[in-house]
This record gives structure tokens, sequence and C-alpha cells, in this order.
């Protein structure tokens, strides 16, 4: 008995488990340095897209300021270039003469001659004029080109293709162009990419993959990934992959692997001359939650999920099947929106939530 | 999942327990069982209910919630430690769907729905009286899971009185004091409860749940404290002949921190609380005509401090407003009573009053309620026994009708077996938060309509004295469900989008034992589906136990029980889990010196530190408190 209670005593003591790891991660400029329009309420960065170019990495910075409801623009958008080497940071203001010629930039890609792509959605109103998708320089770290979006429209997501910049409609179930020669909004109507919904339908992303492009319409209790004619927008085959799908990422034997937020799964899509067929590859960890984006790196998945604070590292040679093999945790309330690899077993990732930037350091499965 | 644990550890408690066994039967005690359980509500004859007796709890530090777990059909949901909003869901239906009376009088949240239990003070109440079902017709538009009767101490011809002090781990602490007294023609009883806690504790989280093994690392419970205050008076007056009046007054004010999830910690955000309600009723009676009117108030307020739409922010800082909700209810209700020969007694009652709403979420609402209804309670040939009821809501522009129909058998008039079933359709007119609520990425929705739903059930109930055997199976539908779903680009809004089909079974017993030893055992079985794609409804267990054994002598007492809940839904598809959970509980008490006695008690003993609610909000590990109490 005496021995029992001195047991019970040392377990109301504490001291079981270690303390959490440190977790080493970059802050992102902030506050006035996003230049606010109001200098008493600065934005926060709150971070998304990640892209590599021109040796950097590149994120965009959505320059938010929270308020009691729904976050609005504190400033113009930013790209913010960092050097992985050296921890240096530029910032590349997307916002222009007026600083409102871009806000609220959430994805960036790069096209295949090195430039640098994000889409504005602005206020999500779908009336405001810092909706737009602009075209920057890495190597000047300059904006280039911008093209403004037609009234109604709200882009999210990017793919550009031979002769075209294509985007989502975050409010609507449609994929619409922009011309790269002139670098301003085709006239042809927007292509429908539906998905069936009980509520809500928008598109979650657009993306080139091996020069096909590819739509993904996401609702809350289905998905479906679109194959698109890069030139036209007219859709050549579609497939029902998860509910609430996010993100979608290209490998490199033709498949798209596809993370479904609303069941926690990874869809891998497969192409062939007689459509695309989906299948459920992986579910995810209960505790894994709001998966946000995949990247790929050979037939190794990067796997980013906001609600857990986690990454993972998946193996989709694995013996069984596709398995996760890694995972890190970049601590509470970091939320990591996106990831990029640099290799197959580096990744960085934007924390929105603690507006930094870290790598994963992984612990692997033995 | 924590690890599988030795299972001689889940009988720790009862091993525990073993010692007060053995004291229990010193000589010169005295061990009788005395009285009968009591029945159900009133207002629901022949309804599946459990009637809680708060004195079962003595020398333990119990909240309303933590009580309520001893009834088959109930799940709490708990934010967190001590002192944190806890919710109550009845038979799989939400909070909204369930209705909480104190004394009669209808509670609510500030928003207008689920009532916040962790508000609601343990030591001021008597008894909790449980009914099951689609109820509408028998508490109110809204109860479509059932309803939970809040009945206060009620005053003495004598005086009365006790007091009771604990503190334990985490620094939680609580003080109750009341006394019962004649006044007047009649009789006065006055409580007061205060419950403070630091809500430090430790947690324990893996960090990389994807890895099978992966080490979970210890964190500590940040701005999770608590700190309560609550009280109650209620005076009782004859005025002469049959006419006598009731007052009650019951308040209670609280500020806590609001500590987020262990994904993503608010430390600063906090939430100050007040609520009172108040009621005065008189009653009389002439042959066989008893009648009652009543005229009563509710008023609640709350004010969150430093609580963003995404994490928290410095309360008082220019960006960081503070956001004051208050809700209120005025009413008056005539009731009566008319006894029809020996066979039938009628129930007529009519209400009206007025709900209203203020706050810089929601802007300023109100609306009219107004309901009438009718039941009978039928004396049938060989035993049988039949409720009719109707009842008509109107809750502003929403307006139905609440049909029930309950029956009994009874092979003979005080045969111990009792065989009833039971038929209820109703509705549930949105919150005020429903329709009106704009904050912390919430959208409102003032198109929201009323959801409605129906059941049917049946069961058996073995009664002698303290002894209760019962077991019951239930089938509801619900259709037209408010359920908040995600609103690109990161908002939240409900939309009457759910349908779903809830059967279970409930089982109970409660069997007293040689040596004043009480065993109580109750079980409940959801089988809860979405009927538009047949998956599972989230956050709903499809098991859940408890099981205790108490003595109550004396000189000595204790008790041991645990608490088990299956892994339960996370998501609506049937991918992701929340894990089962086990708690342990045992306490042990001597009396000291007259009426004082000094208990301990131990909750979570096998300080299984990684349970967190359905929210991701971590759960206190093993916590022990001393409490001292006496009762004159």
């Amino acid at each position: 008995m005496k021995k029992l209670a001195l047991l019970t005593l040392v377990a109301a003591c504490g001291g079981k488990y270690q303390a959490p790891p440190p977790v080493s991660s970059i802050a992102l400029p902030d506050g006035s340095q996003l230049k606010p329009y109001d200098p008493s309420k600065p934005g926060k960065a709150r971070p998304q897209g990640l892209e590599q170019a021109a040796g950097r990495v590149y994120v965009t910075l959505s320059n938010q300021r929270d308020t009691d409801s729904f976050p609005v623009n504190a400033g113009p958008g930013f790209l913010a270039a960092f050097v992985a080497s050296t921890g240096a940071i530029t910032l590349v203001d997307l916002g222009g003469a007026d600083g409102q010629q871009c806000q609220n930039p959430g994805f960036v890609r790069a096209s295949a001659d090195g430039r640098l792509y994000t889409p504005c959605s602005g206020d999500f109103s779908g009336t405001d004029t810092a909706r737009a998708i602009v075209e920057v320089d890495p190597v000047a770290n300059a904006v280039t080109r911008r093209a403004a979006i037609p009234a109604g429209r709200v882009p999210n997501g990017v793919a550009i293709t031979a002769n075209k910049i294509w985007t989502g409609d975050a409010f609507s179930t449609t994929v619409f162009s922009i011309d790269k020669s002139s670098f301003s909004a085709d006239a042809s109507d927007p292509v429908p990419v539906d998905c069936a919904k009980s509520v809500f339908s928008y598109v979650a992303d657009v993306m080139a993959i091996r020069g096909g492009l590819y739509a993904l319409c996401g609702s809350d209790i289905s998905g479906e990934l679109y194959q698109l004619n890069p030139d036209t927008g007219a859709v050549l085959a579609h497939v029902t992959v998860g509910p609430n799908p996010t993100e979608l990422a290209g490998l490199d034997d033709g498949r798209i692997a596809v993370v479904n937020a609303g069941d926690n799964t990874l869809s891998l899509v497969t192409s062939s001359s007689a459509g695309l067929t989906a299948q459920k590859a992986l579910t995810f960890s209960s505790e894994t939650a709001a998966l946000q984006d995949v990247r790929a790196f050979g037939h190794i998945l990067f796997t980013a999920a906001s609600g857990s604070n986690t990454a993972q590292r998946i193996d989709l040679d694995a013996p069984g099947g596709p398995k996760v093999i890694g995972e890190a945790n970049f601590g509470p309330g970091s939320g990591p929106y996106n990831i990029l690899p640099l290799d197959d077993t580096q990744a960085i990732v934007s924390n929105r939530g603690t507006n930094t930037i870290a790598a994963a350091n992984w612990v692997t499965v033995k | 999942m924590p690890p599988l644990r030795a299972p001689w550890r889940y009988l720790l408690p009862f091993a525990l327990l073993a010692g007060t066994i053995a004291r229990a039967q010193e000589p010169g005690e005295t061990i009788e069982v005395e009285g009968e359980r009591p029945k159900g509500s009133p207002r629901a004859p022949a309804a599946a209910g459990t009637v809680i007796d708060t004195a079962q709890f003595g020398g333990e530090v119990r909240s309303v919630a933590e009580m309520l777990l001893a009834s088959p059909g109930v799940s709490v949901h708990a934010l967190g430690g001590p002192g944190q909003a806890t919710t109550l869901s009845l038979r799989g239906a939400s909070a909204d769907q369930s209705v909480v009376l104190l004394d009669g009088i209808p509670l609510q949240g500030p928003g207008g729905g689920a009532v916040d239990l962790s508000t609601l003070p343990a030591t001021l109440l008597d008894r909790m009286v449980i009914s099951r079902g689609v109820l509408g017709a028998q508490f109110g538009a809204g109860a479509l899971g059932g309803a939970v009767e809040l009945l206060p101490r009620t005053g003495r011809q004598t005086w009365s009185g006790g007091a009771e002090l604990s503190g334990g781990s985490f620094g939680t602490g609580r003080l109750a004091l009341d006394a019962a007294m004649p006044a007047g023609n009649g009789t006065a009883v006055v409580a007061l409860q205060g419950d403070r806690t630091d809500g430090t504790f430790e947690y324990a989280r893996q960090l990389t749940p994807e890895i099978p093994g992966s080490p979970s690392y210890g964190f500590t419970r940040e701005n999770a404290d608590s700190t309560r205050g609550s009280g109650l008076l209620r005076i009782s007056q004859d005025l002469g002949g049959d006419l006598g009046v009731d007052l009650l007054l019951q308040g209670s004010g609280g500020l806590r921190g609001l500590p987020g999830p262990s994904s993503a910690p608010t430390p600063r955000s906090r939430e100050l609380d007040e609520s009172g309600v108040g009621g005065v009723r008189l009653r009389g009676g002439a042959g066989d005509v008893g009648w009652s009117v009543r005229a009563s108030g509710r008023l609640d307020r709350v004010e969150l401090r430093g609580v963003r739409s995404f994490g928290d922010c410095d309360d008082g800082a220019p960006d960081c407003p503070r956001d004051d909700q208050r809700s209120s209810n005025v009413g008056a209700e005539g009731e009566l009573a008319i006894a029809l020969g020996e066979a039938n007694a009628l129930q007529l009652r009519l209400a009206g009053g007025a709900d209203r709403i203020h706050g810089s979420g929601t802007g300023a609402h109100q609306r009219g309620v107004l309901s009438a209804s009718i039941r009978d309670d039928a004396a049938l040939p060989a035993n049988f026994s039949l409720h009719p009821a109707l009842r008509f809501d109107s809750i502003g522009a929403d307006a139905g009708l609440s049909p029930a129909l309950t029956a009994a058998w009874k092979p003979a008039a005080k045969h111990p077996l009792t065989l009833r079933a039971g038929w209820g359709l109703s509705f549930r007119a949105p919150t005020f938060s429903e329709l009106y609520l704009e904050r912390g990425g919430i959208a409102a929705n003032p198109d929201l309509r009323p959801e409605h739903a129906w059941s049917v059930d049946a069961g058996a109930e073995w009664r002698t004295g303290l002894l209760t055997l019962s077991a019951s199976a239930f089938w509801s539908s619900y259709r037209e469900l408010i359920l908040y779903q995600l609103f690109p680009p990161a908002q939240v809004k409900p939309f009457n989008v759910g349908e779903a089909r809830i059967a279970g079974l409930e089982l109970q017993a409660v069997v007293p034992l040689p040596a004043r030893f009480l065993a109580s055992l109750s079980y409940s079985f959801l089988d809860a589906v979405n009927r538009l794609d047949g998956h599972k409804l989230a956050y709903r267990p499809p098991h859940r136990l408890f099981a205790r054994l108490a003595r109550q002598g004396e000189r000595v007492e204790g008790y041991g029980e645990v608490s088990f809940t299956s892994a339960l839904p996370r998501n609506a598809f049937d991918t992701a889990f929340v894990g089962s959970q086990v708690l342990l509980n045992a306490g042990a008490g001597v009396r000291a010196a007259g009426p004082v006695w000094i208990d301990v008690e131990a909750k979570n003993l096998l300080d299984d530190r990684t349970y967190e609610d359905l929210f991701q909000y971590p759960l206190p590990g093993l916590s022990i408190a001393v409490i001292a109490r006496a009762r004159l």
C-alpha cells in the first residue's frame, strides 16, 4: 500500500514526459516592414505559397491583419525571397505604385523560363482592384507585368502553360485564362469544373503538369480532378477524388497525387488514353488534421497539415504501398500551409500561424 | 492511442475501496438501506428517465457534468479541465437539442442555445432528472434529445446547513455553504458556492503521430484558470388555505482563461460570464383542481477578451476590442391541473414571453415566444397508463406542433416491473447565435429553418426499493439539421443540411448491496448515421460505460468508479477517430469528529495525460483532492 501511495505521489508530481524539442525557424518580415496602409494597424506576414527560382526560395506573404471577424488586408502583397545558405530575405512588393494592385497573394509558381507568377485574391469580394495575376522576374526581384482579373472572379491557384496562364475561381467552380503575350484576361467564357456539393464548392488549385493542365474542384463532400486542354480549357477527362481536396502534385511517372482534407487521405490519379482513374493510396493518422499541401520529389511525397502543425514524408514505393516514413512537427500554432522539397530528404514549410519558414527535421520510421 | 495498460490497473479504484469495505464492517455501525429511489420527471411520465441524487456524491468534488455521466444516454463534451466550458448531449443529439431547466425555468447559453454546464453550481442542487427522447410536447420545442431538470435545494421546517471545503491538484479549490431554515409561514434555503483552479496541469502529446511508437512530450496547460462564484436563494411561503408562493433566485459569475486547443494555444484569451435566473410562482388549488402562475426571467452575459478569429490578441490593444454579448428572457406561464375522476389527470399550460440578444457579434434582436400545451395522464384498465401530450410553440417566425404519446404497463399495481413505450415529434428553432452571430470565423445565416425530429422508444424497468434495473431501446430521425459547414475562404456557416438517424440502447442498474454499499452501472450504445451518405455522425461515442461502487456509512465512506468512452469518429467520413478513454476515480473518507467528514479522492488514477476532448483540448492527468465537509 505504501508503495502504491508513493507511486501515486510520484505520478502526481510530473516528470513522466520529456519537454518537446526546440523548433528552429526563421521569422518573416512583419508589421511596418510590410508597408501597412495604416501604420497603427500593421499586418502579419501570413505566408503561404512556396517556390524555388534563381537559387532562392520564394514565399508569398498575404500581409493580413486579424480582426474579430474575417482577416483584412493590411497592406500590399509581397513575395519574400529567401537564401537558404545565408538566411537573407529580400522583399518584393507586389502592390505597385499605389500599393493596391495586389493584395492577399496565395500561390506562387515558376514557369519553364524561370519567371514567377502569383495570383492575388484581394479582399475576396470579387470587385476590388487588388485582384491580379502578377509576374515577377526573380533575377531582378521585381514585378514585370500585372494582369487585372475580370469582375466577379477571385483568382485561386495558377498554372503556366505554353501560351496561357490559368487560374481558378475561389467562389465558383470555373477556371479562366490570361493570355501570356498580352497579359490580359481572355474574353472567352470561364470553363466549368464542377464537383458534387452539399454546401460549398470551389476551385482549389490549377496546375500545369508535364505539359498538361489540371484543375481541382473541391467541395464539402466531394472532389474532382479535371484534365483540361492547356490552350482552350476544354475538358479532356475528370475523375472523383476524396472530399475537400486541397492540393495536387505531379509525379515523375505521370501520376498525380491529391491530398483530401475532408477524409484525411491521399489519392493517386493515373492518366491514360482511357481517361483518369483514381485510387485512395493512404489514410493519414487520426491526429493529422487539415491537409493543405502536397509536393513530390521523385517518388517521395511531402505533405503539410496545418491543423496538426505537421509535415509528412511519404515513400510511394514502400513495401505494401505508400507509407509515411517521416514526420516533422513545427510547434503549437505554427499552421504549416505549404511545403517545398529541396531534395528527397529535406523540405521547408511556410508557417501561416507563426509567420515563419522552417526546415523539416524528420522523425523517421525505424 | 494510449498504450494498453495492464488490466489490473483498471481494478485499482476498487482495490482502494476494499480498504473501506473492511472498515465498513466495524462493530457498532448501522447497516441499513432506506427509502425508494425517486422516479422520473412528472412532466414526462413513462419517458425514459434517470434521477441523480446529488447527495450520493458527498465527499467528492463533482461538477454537474461529472454527475450527469452516471446516467445512460448522456455524453458530456468538456473543453479541457476543471472550470472550462462543458456541454451536454442526450441520445446523440447536439447540445442545442437538449433542454436544461432550473426549477422548471429554461436555461440557455448566451447565444440562445447550449448551456455551459460548468457555470452551474453542483452543490446548490438537490437532484437532477434526465428525461430522454424527443420530448418537445413535454418540455418545449428544442428538446430533441431530451431534457435535464435541475432541482435546487429545498427549504426545511427546521434549521439545517452544511459546509464543504476542498483543495487539491492544479490549485483547485471549492468552498460551499448552505443553510435551510424556517422563514415566516414557510421555508427558506440559501446556498453559496465558490470555485477556483489554476488549471496548470501537465499533459502529453505525440508530436509526430504518423510515426508508430513515436514519443509523447510533456507540456504544461496555460491560461486554463477559472474562478467562479454562485448563489441560490429559495423561499416558499404558505399564504393560507391552499395558496402558496415560491421565490427562486440563482446567480453565477466567473472569469476564466480560454486556453485553446493544444495545436493552437491561445494564452491571452479570457472570458467573463455572468448569469442570473429568477422566478416567482403563486400556486393554489381547490378540490380536484390545482393551479400555478409564474413569472420568470433570465439574464446571461459573456464578455470575451483577447479573442480573435484565428488565435488571440492583447486585451485592451486598439485592434483587440472586447466582445460583449448578452441574452435575456422574460416570461410568464400558467398551469392548470385537473383531476377528471379517478382515471384522468389533465395538465394545461400556457406560457408567453420574449427572448432578446444584444452583442457586438450578433447585433440586437428579439423574438416573442408563446406556447400552449395539454397533457392527459390516463389510468386505463389492466394497469395500463397512457400519456398523450400536445404542445404548440411559436418562437419568432417559427412555429410548430409537438405531439407525443407515452404508455406504461405493470402486471399489477405494486408490481416492480414496468414496461413502457413512447413516441414524440418536435422541432428546434435556430438559436440567435446560429441566425446572427458573426465573429471569429463564424458566419451568420438568418435564413435558417427549424430542425425537426421524431423518435420512438420502448423499455422495461424493474424497481424495488433502491434496486433499479432498466433497459431502453430507441430510434430517432432528424432532418433539416443545422450544421456548421466550411464557408470559403475561411469561415464556417450554419446550414440546414443534415439528416440523421440515431438508434441506441440504454441500460442501467442500481443495486443495493450489504454493508451500505451501492453498485451502479449505466451503459449506452449509439448508432448515429448521416442519412445522406451513410457515414457515422462525428463526435458520437458508440459505447459509453459508467460503473461505480460506493459506500455511504456513518463513519466511513468511499467509492470507486470507471468511466469508459469508446473511440468515436472525428470527421464525417469514417476515417479519423478520437481514441477511447478510460477514467478511473476513487475516494475514501472518514467521519473525523461529530458531523465533520474528511475525504480524499483521486481522479484519473491511471494518470493518462494523453487524453484530449473532441477538439484537441487536453484533459488533466491524475488529480488528488482533500475534502472536508460537515452537515448539521
